[in-house]
């Protein structure tokens, strides 16, 4: 697998925010990556910076090897939908997927016309007077139908339905089996995609505060239940990122290393272990950065860093 | 050059609207000048309107939209800062020289009619005439060039520099433009400049100072537009 985008201490700083602070990771190719943070962490001024929408203040950020900042080559093989895309006030429907069937190369017609059918949306409707979660499916279909090599979301389904969200999850899927890409989702909904993603990046206030693959990640992260002392003697040998007490019985959220010893042990002591969904882990994980983060300096912050 | 013509597609997408609503716009108001006039009646010298600046404004406020609204959208398309500048200028040139050439052929057409058969001047104003038709067709097309630079600029510069930028931008101008004023009074040139500009041939003023003027802000745009955010 190659690398598609490289980013080498990123950052941006607005008149007098950090939005981005020493950013740096790599996304492979043909993967689906996640982006996930709280709202204000950096994710969508990392995506512009990624398309060349924006100038980082520091650092590097390539893709293909090469800055996208006015890179008619490099640009021509990305797409980045938003989920506050504007239009031009007279576009209807079907101007807006004209100009996107002109300028992507590898735009497909025949996918256009299925996606418009299956989430019912009229062509000869005025853009600024779709609903909202219609004004959403547009950006989905144009982002989807230009099957660009590297495809960015940010937000895509702000005002979807749950069925047009499934929908959306299923066509990304088949056509990205079928037409293998790059692809970065910015989501919030975290527990619907977690199926989807391969590789996670956390942000936190402007940092990387995870960088690892799904399948990785789910198996450093476990919840442990039982009593209160077996739990204590467990958790002192792993980073402890949230406990719940309930009389002697505890539950605590626990990141490390867990192999077939270490469950082994758990056993043993009489404690239940149970797989923690996506979305508690970057809950948890974010949480418990920004209680420690209170305390102590940036150098320790970054050592926390999962690679 | 392909993806700059292509970008130039993008902007007659819909062109009903861009380029189409400027002369629905003057056919309407033709027509009203032109039931107005023929209600009048017989008048003694040729009625003249001014009504045909009208579609210099729409273009200008159109060229003003292409930064605000179609700049935002095709940069979400992955088009870049300075191909959508090359196709916008391309385009503008291109639709100013064809909207020019209307306006001739309406002039024609209103001198053949003997003014619509009642005497209108509508298309050719009286001061802008000429015998030449390629100097007629250029006397139409560039104050379209020029004001679409203008609109393309100031649209430009808001977007990068935001409202403090174009108060400092105009307080500037202003500021240039009476030192100028007070540099020629103290100097007591005025009586030279006034000769000076009134020997200044139609042609200079309607096709040699904006083609200059026009280049002027073409440039300052493409060097503005290089570090937009969209």
């Amino acid at each position: 697998m190659s690398t598609v985008v490289s980013a080498q201490q990123v950052s941006k700083r607005f008149r007098d925010v950090t939005a981005l602070d020493d950013v740096s990771f790599t996304l492979e190719e043909n993967r689906i990556h996640g982006l996930l943070g709280r709202n204000g962490a950096g994710k969508t001024t990392l995506m512009q910076i990624m398309t060349g929408q924006l100038l980082a203040s520091s650092g590097r950020l390539t893709i293909d090897g090469r800055s996208p900042y006015e890179n008619e080559t490099v640009m021509s093989r990305v797409c980045f939908i938003k989920e506050s895309q504007t239009y031009p006030q007279y576009f209807k429907v079907r101007h807006a997927l004209e100009s996107a069937r002109l300028l992507f190369p590898g735009w497909d017609e025949d996918f256009a016309q299925a996606l418009l059918a299956d989430f019912r949306l009229p062509l000869n409707r005025q853009v600024r007077k779709l609903s909202r979660g219609m004004h959403s499916m547009l950006g989905i279909i144009i982002g989807l139908a230009s099957r660009a090599p590297l495809t960015l979301f940010d937000e895509p389904y702000l005002g979807l339905d749950a069925v047009a969200r499934h929908l959306f999850y299923d066509h990304l899927l088949t056509d990205y089996a079928e037409h293998p890409r790059t692809v970065v989702l910015s989501t919030h909904l975290i527990d619907e995609v977690g199926e989807l993603l391969e590789h996670v990046l956390l942000l936190d206030q402007g940092r990387v505060l995870l960088d690892t693959t799904a399948e990785d990640l789910r198996g450093q992260v476990v919840t442990v239940a039982g009593p209160g002392s077996a739990v204590d003697e467990l958790a002192a040998e792993y980073e402890e990122l949230h406990r719940e007490i309930l009389g002697r019985y505890a539950r605590a959220t626990l990141r490390g290393t867990f192999g077939t010893a270490e469950r082994a042990r758990a056993k043993a002591l009489g404690l239940d272990l149970e797989a923690v969904s996506l979305q508690d882990i970057v809950v948890r994980l974010t949480t418990a950065h920004a209680r420690s983060g209170d305390a102590t300096t940036t150098g320790t912050r970054k050592k926390e860093t999962l690679r | 050059m392909n993806r700059v013509l292509t970008v130039t597609r993008v902007q007659l997408v819909g062109w009903q609207n861009t380029v189409g609503w400027p002369w629905l716009l003057l056919i309407m108001i033709f027509a009203v000048n032109y039931a107005v006039f023929l209600a009048i009646g017989d008048i003694e010298d040729n009625p003249t309107t001014g009504a045909l600046i009208s579609i210099y404004i729409v273009v200008f406020v159109t060229s003003i939209n292409w930064i605000t609204q179609l700049l935002p959208f095709s940069m979400a398309l992955s088009v870049i800062r300075r191909t959508f500048y090359l196709a916008t200028a391309l385009f503008l040139v291109v639709q100013s020289v064809v909207f020019g050439i209307l306006l001739f052929l309406c002039q024609l057409l209103e001198d053949a009619t003997d003014g619509w058969g009642i005497r209108l001047r509508f298309f050719g104003l009286n001061f802008i005439d000429q015998q030449n038709p390629l100097l007629q067709i250029a006397i139409y097309t560039m104050p379209f060039i020029l004001l679409g630079f203008l609109g393309i600029f100031v649209a430009v510069f808001y977007k990068r520099f935001g409202l403090t930028g174009m108060w400092l931008l105009s307080t500037g101008t202003l500021l240039v433009l009476a030192g100028l004023a007070v540099l020629i009074t103290w100097l007591d040139l005025w009586d030279g400049i006034g000769r000076w500009l009134t020997d200044q041939p139609m042609a200079a003023w309607f096709v040699g100072w904006p083609v200059l003027l026009a280049a002027l802000l073409a440039g300052a745009g493409y060097l503005t537009i290089r570090r937009v955010t969209p």
